[in-house]
This record gives structure tokens, sequence and C-alpha cells, in this order.
């Protein structure tokens, strides 16, 4: 009995250390390379390029627990850039702009939901589907041409940049409370604990009772939510409207959970742990930037990297298993 | 293949009834022609001939859309070929441009003979196809997560070798020939290799062993273990060969611009998806054919050609495959089921 | 209304007032009582109260309370009634053990009652009331819960999790931690402290997965808790546990139906019995007045006129296939031979092996041992097998020996595809001849060769499957289960088929639950159980049955 319960804490104790471990490695070496990795505008600079991953990671790993995937946050992120740029220049105050886009995040991720679990097709078509439709009409709204949107009003910075409070911008404390607030819906909410059973043993779960159609609905809308949110953090990063500047995100989000340890068959994961493997990637792009890896060295790595985190997986796996 | 269809046809007409297949593929050639009955009309000037030629010639789709096609019928994806389309074209671009101490990296390759460069690049996306089936087959990995991390893998081979750009000089004068030799009036080599090859997949499908243990795979992998098909080498093979399809296609293309870019190919695993859905291959395994998926190339073709001459924005295109394939799973879902009921 | 000392429970109160409707003469004490919920309604208190008193009353022998009660039950499948007119009663907290050979109803009755099929005609009462359930879902919120023998319980979640999922209190989509969680905690330390609510169900063994089950279906207040098989995965401990935790069920209120073919575990634990032969009821009685096992076998087969087996000759040729002391997570050291010509039976029931020894002999599982074929070693890959000269007929032909949206031309030739084919290329017309030939042998019922699986009939789909194997003319055949949910006109059809096989020089192993088709078919029979190989068993007319079920329930 207490040979078992010593085996389940050291499992989880592993694969929690484990992630930070990576994350302590990683900064270890670029810092070595590089003193001033662990300076304060590094830190800076990285947690803010980590704000938009950050906000989509969590609700991505929760639908991935559910056993579902969503690869449209990519074009939802470029589409929600191109909508709050618009809105903004049209005059509207950016809180409402802001307010106006994550109602756009809500009904794409509503989109989303609808075609997967009332049409029934299938998540991985389903959600390119929208990626494209996303993307096409970030591209129709922007101007020919550039394809860009510029020229966003006065302080639209502010929100990603802004030295709001030890240093960092208010982006980063809407990640933090965004991530928090799913944490809570992961342990504390009904929904959360179907999220689970759902992607554990879907038939048991609906013969207890649960509402599957509803469960995994509300979950694609929140990552829809999330995936907005994290376009206007970006619009305000760039002070642009850019409708495919999310493109490669739903990899990033899927190899920032393969390596946080959610297993991709579902019913376990951890959205803390997603948030630590976002940064753990955040630092190596940064690192290799400073290293000197030129930028169009990204695409190779990050196959890598997923295919390192895949291997991972499956040793961990089969350790445990043994 | 044509024979077979008109023989189900003689067949429904004697109250036989026609295979849910035929009844797709011809329901989509009727498609096909609707839609290029409104094209003709709404389109002006949609009758050139030089249009109709270049509807013929969306070959890239169709080369990679058999590879696509086949894993579909066994049960899997494969949304690595944009990247192996890329990777194709700017090796085959290095290993032909001729060395040179030239000012800028870019402009020096390695100077092998074209046969010999083609040979070696499309041996490298074979390996991305082996790589493929490792993790698919015998790590037994969902094959979305595994090929998306094949396409970034094989785009950043081209990224970083095209050094985020294109290789275009110095490259031998054959290199373009693919894509610019003529014969008869606009059919150039590179239509040739596609109809070639299209035959060779309805062969395949059709008449071999390796195309029915697709269809077995895809319609109960447990059965077909249990009856003693190879499984995981048809498997393994059809990865590759996906692979190598998409390494022909980025050859042709490369050889079309005389250039080896590493943005070619950006978008094309959904293309190919698209034209695959689009030609009554169901996602679930088991049903589909090469000859719907062309079919479904020519639809996208004439949709895609209408929107850019009627003078919408290009951007209007991912639009119109996002709510392609959306309206194509669901239509042919209904029609199959109202058939089979 | 005395004054007592001790403060009244609203059961007694219940009770009183029954009593007192009895001896007033409103009502006779044999008349079917109201359902709970009329009697709950009229006086104005709770179900529970009133159950608790009608358990008291029926203790006292003063009224008879069936919790469940099955009148002229009729379920008709295609060609087969399978279950046949039974009616009998399920007594109030009692464990009534329902037992029947393969093919007996059994599982079709329970499938009713777990809403997994829906009767032909007949009724059925719970708790005085008409039950019907359309899908698993409704009948378990209608109080009839079911342990399957694939185990409903989410790995990932803990057994507090387990036990309160779809019955959570929720506050504001929140999560709390109510009396109504605390009570099903306690019904939990009640049947099993040794279960911590805080630990994930995946650590748990299966036993003790099984005992989440129980307890939340107790937990719930399900009034009937059917469990099938449920020792089939369990040791000795296990298995006392298990009893003593549907002893102490009795005492929560909750009626348990067991079904086993384990004969000694239904005089262990059971109260009452109903055995059922061939879609129909034979007897429900206390297990008390059982007399022994020999009486349930005797119930349980009746007189029923096998066949006759007709004695082979069978050639004293070498033996074609040799298994040597192979063993698996599930079987013990097995060792037999087969000679070509012969049709050696595998007999067990629910749990005793077959499949795991069918699968392994033709390779599709790990084993350890050796299997000689042709004196030759065989394999362990199902492509080697066929290669060798063995084809299987699986266990469930519709996920294991099918392809569903495939056409019966094109299922056919799958095992032995270098027949249509020649270098690599297919011959369309040796494929329809292939189907042709067969659908005409096997007399398969279909207007088109180019018909989908999907849409043929169960007997006519295992035609198809016997056709695949057939067509790759091996020497051995493995049959696992062959005429399992097929109508009376195509077992017969099979049977011959196999009985020609085998005169052809052709091997078969034959595995099977249904006993009259082993005695009927099987030259030499092995008696399977609990993974072991327990006796074996030359056909003739001296074999008696009585004798084989004994065996084969775990008899020595």
């Amino acid at each position: 009995m207490n040979a078992m319960l010593r085996k389940v804490s050291v499992k989880a104790v592993v694969s929690n250390l484990y992630v930070i471990g990576v994350l302590a490695i990683i900064v270890l070496v670029f810092t070595l390379i590089s003193p001033k990795f662990v300076g304060l505008p590094n830190i800076i600079n990285i947690l803010r390029q980590s704000v938009p991953a950050i906000m989509i990671g969590g609700a991505f790993t929760l639908l991935m627990i559910s056993g579902n995937i969503d690869l449209s946050v990519g074009g939802i992120v470029g589409l929600t850039t191109v909508t709050y740029a618009l809105v903004g220049k049209a005059g509207l105050p950016l809180f409402w702009a802001g307010v106006v886009t994550l109602a756009l995040g809500i009904v794409v991720g509503a989109l989303n939901g609808f075609l997967v679990v009332r049409l029934r097709i299938v998540p991985v078509i389903a959600t390119l589907a929208t990626m494209n439709l996303c993307i096409g009409v970030g591209k129709l709204l922007a101007p020919k041409g550039i394809g860009v949107i510029k020229g966003l009003p006065e302080g639209v910075e502010l929100f990603a940049r802004s030295r709001f409070f030890l240093h960092m911008p208010p982006a980063l404390y809407a990640a933090i409370a965004i991530t928090i607030l799913l944490v809570i819906f992961h342990k504390r909410m009904v929904l959360g604990k179907y999220t689970a059973a759902i992607g554990g043993n879907k038939t048991a779960a609906e013969l207890a009772g649960v509402n599957v159609v509803q469960t995994v609905w509300i979950l694609y809308i929140m990552v829809g939510f999330c995936a907005a949110f994290g376009g206007i953090a970006r619009a305000s990063y760039l002070s642009l409207g850019d409708p495919i500047t999310g493109m490669g995100m739903e990899m990033d989000a899927i190899i920032a959970v393969l390596l946080g340890g959610t297993s991709f068959f579902g019913g376990e994961g951890s959205v803390v742990r997603t948030v630590v493997a976002v940064l753990i990637l955040t630092c190596l792009a940064a690192g290799l930037q400073v290293v000197g890896m030129p930028p169009y060295w990204q695409s190779l790595v990050k196959g890598v990297v997923l295919i390192i985190a895949l291997v991972i997986d499956i040793l961990v796996k089969e350790k445990i298993v043994d | 293949m044509m024979h077979t269809l008109i023989t189900e046809v003689r067949q429904k007409a004697n109250g036989k009834g026609m295979s849910n297949l035929s009844f797709i593929t011809l329901a989509m050639f009727g498609v096909l022609v609707a839609v290029f009955g409104v094209a003709s009309l709404l389109v002006p000037r949609f009758f050139d001939i030089n249009n109709v030629s270049n509807l013929i010639a969306q070959q890239a789709d169709i080369i990679i859309g058999i590879g696509v096609t086949f894993l579909m019928i066994s049960g899997y994806f494969d949304l690595s070929v944009g990247g192996i389309i890329a990777m194709a074209a700017v090796l085959s671009a290095y290993f032909s441009q001729a060395p040179s101490a030239a000012s800028f990296e870019l402009g020096s390759g390695l100077g092998i003979p074209y046969g010999l460069a083609l040979v070696l690049t499309l041996i490298c996306c074979v390996g991305i196809g082996a790589i493929n089936a490792f993790f698919i087959v015998k790590m037994k990995i969902a094959s979305v997560i595994v090929t998306l991390g094949t396409l970034a893998f094989s785009r950043g081979i081209a990224m970083i070798v095209a050094q985020g750009d294109q290789r275009n000089t110095g490259l031998p004068p054959i290199f373009k020939e693919c894509g610019s030799f003529t014969f008869v009036g606009t059919l150039n080599l590179a239509v040739l290799i596609m109809i070639v090859l299209l035959i060779g997949a309805l062969i395949v499908e059709k008449k071999t062993v390796f195309g029915r243990r697709m269809y077995q795979i895809g319609a109960n992998q447990t059965a077909a273990r249990l009856s003693g098909v190879k499984v995981d080498r048809e498997l393994s093979l059809l990865y590759m060969l996906s692979a190598l399809l998409g390494g022909i296609s980025g050859i042709v293309m490369a050889s079309k611009f005389n250039s080896g870019n590493c943005a070619l190919g950006t978008g094309y695993e959904f293309d190919a998806l698209v034209v695959t859905v689009l030609g009554g291959t169901s996602v679930f395994g088991g049903f589909g054919s090469v000859a719907g998926m062309v079919i479904g190339a020519f639809i996208l073709g004439i949709l895609s050609t209408s929107v850019n001459m009627l003078g919408f924005p290009p951007s209007l295109q991912m639009l119109v495959r996002a709510l392609v394939i959306i309206v194509a799973i669901l239509a042919q879902r209904f029609a199959l089921d109202r058939r089979n009921v | 209304m005395d004054h007592k000392i001790r403060p009244q429970t609203v059961a007694e109160a219940v009770i009183e007032r029954i009593l007192a409707e009895i001896s007033a003469g409103q009502l006779q004490p044999d008349q079917r009582l109201p359902p709970q919920r009329e009697i709950a309604r009229r006086l104005g208190v709770s179900n529970s109260s009133v159950r608790e008193a009608l358990q008291s009353l029926q203790t006292m022998g003063v009224v008879d309370d069936y919790v469940l009660e099955i009148r002229n039950l009729v379920k008709d499948f295609p060609g087969v009634r399978a279950v046949d007119d039974v009616s009998f009663n399920v007594r109030r907290n009692t464990v009534h053990c329902l037992v029947g050979e393969n093919g007996a109803g059994k599982s079709t009755l329970i499938k009713i009652l777990t809403g997994a099929y829906l009767r032909t005609s007949g009724t059925i009462l719970l708790n005085g009331t008409e039950y019907v359930a359309y899908n698993p879902r409704e009948a378990r919120q209608k109080g009839i819960a079911t342990l399957f023998q694939e185990l409903n319980v989410v790995d990932q979640l803990t057994v507090e999790d387990n036990l309160t999922l779809g019955v959570e209190d929720v506050k504001f989509g929140f999560l709390t931690k109510s009396r109504k969680i605390r009570q099903m905690l306690e019904v939990l330390r009640s049947i099993e402290p040794s279960i911590e609510p805080k630990q994930k169900v995946g650590k748990l063994s299966v036993a003790k997965k099984q005992i989440v089950e129980i307890a939340k279906a107790a937990a719930s207040e399900a009034d009937i808790i059917i469990m099938d098989e449920p020792t089939a995965a369990l040791s000795e401990g296990e298995i006392k546990r298990l009893f003593r935790i549907i002893r102490g069920l009795k005492e929560k209120n909750v009626t348990v139906i067991y079904i086993s073919h384990r004969l000694d575990e239904i005089f262990e634990i059971g109260d009452v019995v109903t055995v059922m032969r061939d879609g129909k009821h034979i007897a429900t009685k206390p297990v008390a007045e059982v007399k022994d096992r020999a009486e349930l076998i005797k119930m349980m087969i009746g007189k029923a006129v096998f066949e006759q087996y007709v004695p082979r000759e069978i050639g004293a040729e070498a033996a074609l296939l040799e298994v040597r002391h192979l063993t698996t997570d599930k079987l013990h050291d097995i060792s037999f031979a087969v000679r070509p010509g012969e049709i050696v039976g595998f007999y067990g029931l629910v749990g005793a092996g077959k499949t795991e020894l069918a699968r392994a002999i033709f390779g599709a599982d790990r084993y350890s041992g050796e299997i000689y074929f042709k004196n030759r070693k065989l394999a362990c890959h199902p492509a080697g097998a066929i290669e060798a000269g063995i084809a299987l007929v699986p266990e469930e032909r519709r996920t294991q020996g099918l392809f569903p949206i495939l056409t019966i031309r094109d299922n056919i030739p799958v095992m032995s595809m270098a027949k249509v084919a020649c270098g690599g290329f297919v011959d369309s017309a040796k494929e329809r001849e292939a189907a042709e030939q067969f659908v005409k042998a096997l007399n398969i019922v279909t207007s088109s060769i180019e018909k989908q699986m999907f849409k043929l009939s169960g007997g006519n789909q295992q035609k198809v499957v016997f056709s695949k194997c057939l067509f790759a003319d091996t020497d051995l055949l493995i049959l696992d289960e062959p005429t399992r949910g097929i109508d009376v006109g195509a077992k017969s059809e099979i049977y011959s088929i196999i009985r020609e096989l085998a005169a052809q020089g052709k091997a078969i192993v034959f595995f099977s639950s249904e006993l009259p088709e082993i005695l009927n078919s099987c030259d030499r029979i092995f008696l399977l159980y609990d993974g072991r190989l327990k006796a074996e068993i030359q056909n003739g007319p001296h074999v008696d049955s009585e004798k084989i079920i004994h065996i084969v329930t775990g008899g020595e």
C-alpha cells in the first residue's frame, strides 16, 4: 500500500519537477553563454513575448485533456489582431475594441464546437477549415498590398509593453490571471472534472450522465476566447494587425502541451506544466537568438523540439508503466 | 476504371445498383460539370483555352493528393507534404547549383549533375517519409501530431538551405525543363509527369494487391491484422510514397519557377486534404478514390480561377477552401446516409 | 398512540400503519402492495422509509416485496427467439442468481434490463411500476445499475471523483463538498474501508475498481445491481471480499442479480436461483432448497437431445499441430495435439481462456511455450500462421473478422490475395469467381457479391468470414465461437461445413461455450476452466454431460 502511494507521488513529483528542471537547465546554459541572459531587460523581453502563448496554452491543454484538438488557434490570433486594430482605428476606445475582439473569439470558438460536436466533423479537419477561414477573413479585412494594418491609436502598446507592475506589462498579468482561472476551472469546477472524465473514459462519463456535447463545446469556446485575448496581446506588442502573425502557434501549443507532459490520449494533464513549457520554448527561442541563430532556423528547431517532446513522452510513459 | 464506371452505370440502369464509391465519384463529376457550367456563364472569358489548360495543370495538388488520398483511405493523415515540397525544391536547386566562389552563399551549390541531384533529393524526401512511418507506425503516435512535426522539420530544412530566401542562380539549363518543356501546345513535361503518376496511381488503387490492402486496413485494421495483412509494412511504404510524391511535386514546381524557393508549398497540405475529401474519400478510412480526388482538384481549380477572374482578392481563396471542405463532408455524408437507408 | 420511551422511526410508523390496514381488512396480506411511491405519497413520508418498512415486513413474512417482476417477457431477433415467455420475480434485498448455459437467454434478458435491447413483448415491473429503458444511462437513472466486464470507471480521476461523477453537488459551477458526498464516502467506507477516496482509480487493482463501481451504484441508491461474471478476473481473497460486500449490500436495501457459471459461488452467496435454458424459464428456487450441483446441472441441460455424434475414423497419422506448455497471462501450461482430419473441441464457459488460446495458437498474442505445426516451429504472428497453413475465424466477427464497409467480393480474398493476383496485380475475374463460388457453396443469402458486409445478416456475415478462411485453403482451421449470434438454420449449415472440411482431411480446432454444438461436432473434447486444461474426453455415446458441466464450472 505504502509502496503504491510512494510510486504515485514519485511520478507526480517527477512530472512536475522535470519541466521546471528543463527550464532551469536551459536558463543555466544560456546564461553561461551570455551572462546578459538573466539580466532584467532580457527577462522582461522573454516574458512579454510569451504572453500570447501562455494565454492560449492553458485552454489548449484542457481541450487536449478532453481528447480533442484545435488547429485554428493561430488563425484566430491573426484574425483578432486585425479586428482589434480595425475597431481601434475606427475610433472606439481600446477597451471596447478588446471587448468586441473577445466576443469574436467566442464566436469562432463556438463555430469550432459546432462543427465538431454537432456536425460531428473530425476535429482535425474542422479546425483546419476554421483556421483557413480566419486567415482568409483576416486577409480580406487587411489592406491590399501590405497586408497589415498600421497606425493603431495611441497607447495601444501599453497593454503588452508598458512597465505596469514590477516592470511587467498588464498583458502578462492578464495571462497569469487566465492561467489561474483555468487551473481553478480544472481542479475545482464541475466542468473541469468532466473534461478529464471525457478524456479518460468517454463511455463511463456518458453513462454517468455527463453532457459530453455541452462540455466539449464550452472547451472550444474557451480556447477561442483565450486565442482572441492572445491576439489582443500580440496586436498590442507589435502595434500591428496582421492576419498571418499567428501562423504556427497551433504547433507551438502542441509542443508546449507535450513538453509539459500532458498525454495526448487525454484524461490527464496540467495547465501549469504547459505554461512552464511555454517559458522553456520562449527561453530557447530567445537564447538561440542571442547565440546568433538566424530566424530561418526556427522551423527546423520547432520540428526537432516536437520530435524530442514525442520521444520524451514515450520514454516517460514506458518508464512509469514499468 | 472508366470501364468499371460504365459497367456500373449500366448495371444501375438494369436495376442492379452501383457501389457507393461509384455513386459518389459520379456525383462529384456531376458537381464538376455544374461548377464548370456556372463558371463559364458567370465568369467573363472563362472559356479561354489557356485558362482551361491551366486548370489541367493543377499538378501540384494532384500529385500530392495521390499520397494523401492513399493514406486517408488507410485511415491516416499526412500533413507534412507542404514542407516536403519546399524541401525538395530547395534541395534540387542546391544540389545542382554550380559551386562558385560567388559573393554570396546562396549562389553556390554542390554542382551535382541534375539527374543525380534529383535522385538525392528524392532520397531525402523518402527519409522524411521514413521518419513519419517510424513515429506513426512503430511508436503508434497520432499521425496529425507527427506529420505536423515533420512539416515543420522539412520546411525548416528548406528554409535553412535557402537561408529564408531562394536559390535561383547558377542553375543548370536543364533545371527548368520539367516545368517548361512543351510538346503539344501547352502540354508540358510537368503535366505529362502528373498524368503518368495519376495513371500509375489509378492502376495501383484499383488493380494491385497493394491498393486493395489500403482499403482493408482503412476499413478494419484489427481484422486486417488477423487476416495476415502486413499492416505496418504497408503503412510505412505509404508514408514513404507520400513523401516521394511530395518530392516530385517540389522538383516540378522548382523547375517551373526556375528557383528553389523555401516558401513553396505553403498551405498545400490543406489543399491536398480539401481535394481528397472533395473527391469523396472518407476521413474514417476504407472508402475513396484517386479518381475522385482529381475531380475534386478540378472543382477546386475552377473555383479558384473563377474567384481570381471575377476580381476577388486572393485571400478569398482560403475562405473558399474552408467552406468547400465542410460542405463536401456534410453533403457526401447526407447523400450516402440517404442512399444506404 | 402509545408514548414510547425510544423515539419511533418513520419506518416503524409506516409498518404500524400497514399492519393496521391489514388487520382492518383494508389490505390482504398476500395482495400486492401499491407501488412504493404511492405508499410514500399517501403517508407523506420518504421513499427510503417505505423501503425500510417493506423490508422489515418482508422479513417478518407479512408481505411479499418484489423489487423486480418479470411477466411473459419475450425477445425476438430475426430468425431466433432469444427469450421465450419468461416470468419470475426477484425479492428485494436478496442475492438472486441467474444461471444457464450460453444461448440460454441470460445475457439477452440482462441486456433488456440494462437498456441495451428493447423487449419484444411482456412486462417488467420495477418496484411495482412499469419499467422500460432505452439506453444504459436511463436504466441507471431508474435504479438498475450494472457491473460490466469492461469497467466503467475513469482511471485518471480519484475514487471520490468517480463516485460523484454525474451526481455532483454544484454551486455556481463549483464543486462543493456537501452532505451528499459525505454520505457517498460513508457508503464506500462501510463497503471497503481500505480504499482511500483520494486515490487515483487507475492505480487500483481490477478488484478494487470493481468495488468502486459497486459503491457508486449503492451510493446513488440503485435498487438493483446486476453483476455479470464478476469473479472472472479475481483472486480467491478478492472473491471472498466481494462476497462480504455483496452480503453487506443487502442491508443497504440493494438487491443483487448475480450471473455466474461458477456453481459453487451460487451455493455460497446466493439466496435464490433462477435457471434458464433455450430462452425459457426453467425454475426459480431458494438456494437452500437446491440439493446439490447435480440438480442445478440437470436443470441447466435438461433432456436436450443432441444430434447424434457419429464416431469417425481418424487416421493414425502424425500430429499436425502440437502445442507444448503454452502459457500466457491467463493460460497455464496448455499442451495438446491435433491430427489431420480431426475435429478437436475446447469447451469452457466465460473466462475459461478459450479466446486467449485461439489467438495464441494463431500468433495474434504473445505466449511462452512452443507450437509445432507440420513439424516446424510456428512463429508468433498471423501472417506466418496463414503462410504455414492455419486460419482463424475470430470471436467477434464485426470488429475482428470482417470489413464492414467493403463488399463480399472484397472480403473473401483478404487472407490469400496471391490466389486472385498475378505478380501483384489483381485479377477481378478471379475475385468475382471466388466470391461467387463461396456464395453458392456456403449458401450465402445475398442479391449480389457487391453488397457491403454491414448489410448482411449475422449468419451470412459469418459465412463470409468462413469463406475468407476457406479460400486460404489452410490445413488447420481455428474457430472461435463460430456460431455465436446466428440463427438455427445457419448454425446447422455451418456444422455441415465443418464436418465436410474434416472429411477432406483438414484439422479443426473448435472453441465454444455451447455444449450441444461441441458434442455434436467434435471427435475429442478438451475442457477448460480458469485457463487450465482440466480434462480430455473422447466423444461417444458414453459422454456424461453433467460431468462435463461439473468440471467447467469449477468441479474436479
